[in-house]
């Protein structure tokens, strides 16, 4: 994981935050169990919220995240 | 002069009412439910359907204070065991309010759901407090809201400060991955040299606390260690990898932010829980005490019907025999 001094690592030069880089990996390593305790992990990967941006002082219409760790 | 025969008149007015109406008056029905003017006291059916509404709700709300101290349960021990993903980031990079930057953004959380007491209310107060405190020249403050009681409360008169609004969080039990999402959402939508995090901090079941977490952006952070403030001694701490410090202290923020929201999250969801036990709680005593009251009506009236069909049946008797 070193890099040479001033280049960034390839997730930051992919545009990714730190913390989607650190859920990826996270779900990568729940994929890599095995059953009971896979579908007990990935039950606590769930996500869902509704997301709606405001211009203005008016709410745009709202979007649903519902992806699974994404 | 019209004035004073107006307000005689309204005091001849309300002292007939309370004539008709003493009894209606001690069991708090309301005027649409008064006998019809003439009658001599409320009929007891009024008053049977007032104790059956009133002790569904006693039931309902007994109900509602287990549910809500079963779902205490199960997220405290969840929120116990957050505290110490952020308590290394608060050693480290310290959690100053008091840091002055030019860009502030409010992150204030709350219930999707009501019937929880007074706690949404108080981190809005929080929040609003903590914009006026931020306030002047070149200096702005914009909020992102999560949850939809907070929401409303600010739609009132802060519409414009608002940037995102987040609702549909408690769909799923809590996990670090939906925060972290969200998080990230948040992270690359606002601007922001400070983010200031209101909620309610839970303590006990009885008592929470509005508080508010600081998470500074890189910039600031460097900014900060750079002039020796108040971050002055970070610059004293090793960087293993080669990476530059700029890079890692960006790293570091993100995760504190995920982090230290992730706790926040829980920390509400706990204080929403038990403020619920216990505005259902007190819902449920109200109701008891009310239907005593509303029991001593009903039988004081059963047994006035009761009494004057005596009293008729025996002066009428004694009409006929006397």
């Amino acid at each position: 994981m070193a890099s040479s001094g001033g280049a960034v690592p390839f997730w930051r030069a992919a545009g990714m935050t730190y913390v989607r880089y650190s859920n990826i990996c996270a779900s990568l390593v729940r994929q890599c169990l095995k059953e009971p305790y896979r579908s007990e992990s990935l039950s606590r990967e769930k996500v869902h919220f509704s997301v709606s941006k405001w211009v203005d002082g008016k709410p745009e219409k709202p979007v649903v995240r519902e992806d699974s760790a994404e | 002069m019209a004035m004073a025969s107006f307000r005689r008149e309204g005091q001849r007015l309300s002292s007939m009412l309370y004539s008709h109406s003493i009894n209606a008056l001690k069991s708090g029905v309301s005027s649409q439910e008064l006998a019809p003017v003439g009658a001599r006291s409320i009929s007891t059916q009024i008053v049977r359907n007032r104790m059956k509404s009133v002790k569904n709700i006693q039931k309902i709300t007994k109900a509602m204070k287990m549910v809500a101290a079963s779902k205490l349960r199960a997220i405290q021990t969840k929120a116990e065991k957050s505290r110490g993903l952020w308590q290394p980031f608060t050693a480290l990079l310290g959690d100053y309010p008091s840091i002055d930057v030019k860009k502030n953004v409010i992150v204030t959380i709350s219930s999707d759901k009501g019937l929880c007491g007074g706690i949404n209310s108080t981190s809005v107060k929080m929040s609003k407090g903590f914009r006026k405190l931020n306030s002047g020249p070149d200096k702005e403050v914009k909020y992102v809201v999560l949850g939809e009681k907070a929401k409303a409360q600010l739609v009132r008169d802060s519409k414009k400060d608002i940037e995102i609004s987040i609702t549909e969080l408690q769909k799923n039990p809590f996990n670090y991955t939906q925060v972290s999402v969200l998080a990230d959402d948040i992270l690359k939508n606002v601007e922001y040299d400070a983010l200031r995090i209101v909620f309610n901090k839970f303590h006990s079941v009885v008592s929470f606390v509005p508080t508010v977490t600081t998470v500074l952006s890189p910039e600031v952070v460097e900014r900060e260690s750079e002039t020796g403030g108040k971050l002055g001694d970070l610059d004293s701490y090793e960087i293993e990898g080669g990476e530059t410090k700029a890079e890692v202290l960006q790293n570091l923020t993100e995760f504190q932010f995920a982090c230290v929201l992730f706790n926040a999250c829980m920390e509400n969801a706990c204080s929403e829980q038990g403020a619920r036990m216990s505005a259902m709680d007190s819902s449920s005593r109200n109701a008891g005490e009310m239907l005593d009251r509303l029991t001593l009506t009903y039988n004081r009236t059963r047994q006035a019907s009761i009494t004057t069909e005596l009293i008729e049946i025996i002066s009428g008797a004694s009409a006929l025999t006397g």
